[in-house]
């Protein structure tokens, strides 16, 4: 990560909290969560602990641990401006126990027009994700996130600015409402690294702005071989070629009904761009999610992400890395008073172009999951949550070991919340 | 309980206002029943039904009338409120969260500073039109404030029926909701001065409504992250 860019963000907002801890009750929002886990697991060792597995747990972990922690402040510094600090504890060894994973200023100007502005400037989630609506980017639905949006939580994140504009056209009855967002960012040089190298995931892990996510050994990152500069993991958030990154999206919203997402996503990397152990990747992605409200109360969310990414010199037409990728995801959620079922099924795929020996990153899986809740109370909700992940990977062979596996997690979760939340 | 409370207020200043009309002998109170049905002649529910009277017996709230237009679960409740002009709205935020209630239609537009709970004088709406409510905080939350020149008005039941009594019948009776497809002009009909007796009205849509806006779900989770 470039602190150059984000220490004054943080400084900025840490004292704003700081402030703001004495403000009147209506200027801020604070919610804090602990998820104490009983994890049952199988499968190849976590890809945490530098292994090829996929999930965030194996059964080195089995037993009882706290999973995750987190503060999420929003702090109200004028009418129209919002602070928000995210700060998360995950206790596997990627980074510090603590750390930041959003840090931003949000403007929402009162304009007496038909345009609602938004300004976001700082560091954030892009405008995507239908599933991380709960504080601190958890989903109201799982445990684990599908297998695209672990992506995000791993090597995504906006450090720059968003500006949104959205309109209620009055001849539609004002009820639909339509936006559309524009991003330049800096920061998210090496993203693409990780899904090219390890592949896809799903778990409930989210990468902080310090966070160095392990890679598998593989063959292509040793001493004397090709990509032998490589550090053992990736730092997604560093700015490698100065070179700005972009992402539009567009939206269509009606009521509580239907929700439409659409975006494009290009991170400008430079290919050829290296700097402390990390190359520059060129990330690029198309996005597509739906969130409808299907009769019986049966709620839907489906999303799909196509794209690629380049990595290193042209060599006989092509980038010595170029992988295609894709993933999709279909939810179902159904809510009875207190408790909650939800069912999840992800599609994913890495297609290696390039040829490179011993650097083949192609896979292909899908993966299931089933989950309840119980919602005692506003401060406790019993999680209980099964993943099943079966994948293909040519580079597993690479470590001796079988190029199938099938990979499941059993998660049960204590989930304490206080505070104001939304 | 306080929507109820001031709806109660609201109805029982319409009989008072009938009482003294009965009793003023200035005009006998005429019965009004509105039916409400959509094009494949369904009764529809929860639509705004008023008075348009002419110009010369358009009366505003006396001083003091309230209404409240709350917010519960991030949504305006009721999700369309219907006052006389003259009426001071109350807008209690029943949230933990701070809501940042605003409107730009014109000519009632306002805007409330950020708050929680019961933080703010009423506002007094004094022109009759529709305001259309938003929050800044939470941009999904729609409600809408149906201003008219009369106490004399109603909401369709389920059976799509609404009842209320007007002074003369003068002027004409005019139906809303924002789920209405229709040309707004078709759904005014003019009250005949020379009949005698109660009324009854009905208006068929001829378009299909738009789907409801905000039912409750607990389905998905609409906030935005």
């Amino acid at each position: 990560m470039d602190r150059l860019l984000i220490l004054p963000i943080a400084v900025a907002l840490l004292a704003a909290a700081a402030s703001g801890a004495a403000a009147e009750p209506s200027r801020y929002e604070l919610e804090l969560g602990a998820d104490i886990s009983f994890i049952d697991a199988s499968g190849y060792e976590t890809w945490t602990d530098g292994g090829p597995g996929k999930l965030r747990f194996d059964d080195d972990n089995d037993g009882f641990v706290l999973s995750r922690a987190f503060a999420d402040y929003k702090l109200r510094m004028l009418d129209t401006v919002d602070a928000r600090l995210v700060a998360q504890f995950f206790d596997n060894g990627v980074g510090s126990t603590v750390d930041f994973t959003e840090a931003y200023l949000e403007w929402r100007p009162m304009t007496a027009t038909a345009n609602r502005y938004r300004v976001k400037l700082g560091a954030f989630y892009p405008h995507m994700s239908l599933e991380n609506s709960g504080p601190a980017w958890s989903s109201p639905y799982t445990i684990s996130s599908s297998v695209l949006n672990t992506w995000i939580a791993e090597e995504i994140r906006i450090f720059g600015a968003e500006v949104s504009v959205s309109r209620r056209p009055q001849f539609l009855g004002g009820a639909h409402t339509f936006s559309l967002q524009a991003s330049a960012f800096y920061n998210n040089d090496p993203a693409g690294g990780l899904l090219a190298w390890k592949g896809w995931s799903a778990h409930d892990l989210q990468s902080r702005f310090g966070d160095k996510l392990p890679l598998p050994p593989l063959p292509q990152i040793q001493p004397g071989m090709w990509f032998q500069r490589q550090a053992p993991f990736i730092e997604p958030y560093m700015e490698i070629d100065d070179v700005a990154g972009y992402y539009a999206s567009g939206e269509w919203r009606y009521g509580s009904r239907l929700l439409l997402r659409l975006m494009h996503y290009d991170n400008r990397g430079d290919t050829t761009g290296f700097a402390d152990g990390q190359y520059a990747w060129r990330t690029v992605f198309d996005h597509i999610g739906l969130q409808v409200t299907l009769p019986g109360d049966i709620g839907l969310i489906a999303q799909w992400m196509d794209g690629y990414t380049l990595m290193g010199p042209v060599i006989n037409g092509r980038n010595v890395v170029d992988a295609g990728y894709y993933s999709e995801f279909l939810l179902l959620t159904k809510a009875f008073a207190d408790h909650r079922l939800s069912l999840r099924y992800d599609r994913f795929e890495v297609s290696d172009h390039d040829g490179v020996p011993l650097d083949d990153n192609s896979e292909y899986g899908d993966a299931w999951t089933v989950a309840y809740q119980y919602e005692a109370s506003r401060f406790v909700t019993l999680a209980i949550e099964w993943l099943q992940i079966e994948s293909y990977r040519e580079a597993w062979e690479y470590f001796g070991l079988e190029e199938v596996e099938t990979e499941s997690q059993f998660q049960m979760s204590l989930r304490l919340r206080f505070g104001s939340g939304p | 309980m306080k929507a109820l409370r001031a709806q109660a207020y609201t109805i029982a200043m319409a009989w008072l206002h009938g009482l003294l009309l009965l009793g003023s002998g200035i005009a006998a109170a005429t019965s009004v029943e509105v039916a409400v049905v959509d094009r494949n002649a369904e009764p529809v529910a929860g639509v705004s039904v008023f008075w348009h009277p002419p110009a010369e017996l358009r009366r505003t709230a006396a001083v003091g009338a309230t209404a409240v237009m709350d917010q519960v679960d991030t949504r305006f409740v009721p999700h369309v409120l219907m006052v006389q002009t003259g009426t001071s709205v109350e807008f209690p935020n029943s949230d933990t969260v701070a809501h940042h209630v605003y409107s730009f239609s014109h000519p009632n537009h306002f805007k409330l500073p950020i708050y929680k709970g019961n933080a703010h004088p009423p506002v007094t709406f004094s022109e009759s039109g529709i305001v259309i409510l938003g929050c800044n905080i939470h941009d999904n939350m729609l409600g809408y404030i149906l201003v008219v020149d009369t106490n004399s008005f109603a909401e369709t039941d389920e059976h799509g029926i609404a009842r209320f009594t007007i002074g003369e019948p003068e002027g004409e009776i005019a139906i809303w909701s924002p789920r209405f497809r229709d040309d707004p002009e078709l759904l005014v009909k003019p009250l005949d001065p020379a009949s005698a007796g109660d009324v009854q009205i009905g208006f068929q849509l001829s378009k299909a409504l738009r789907p409801a806006f905000d039912e409750e779900t607990k389905a998905l989770s609409w906030t935005d992250y």
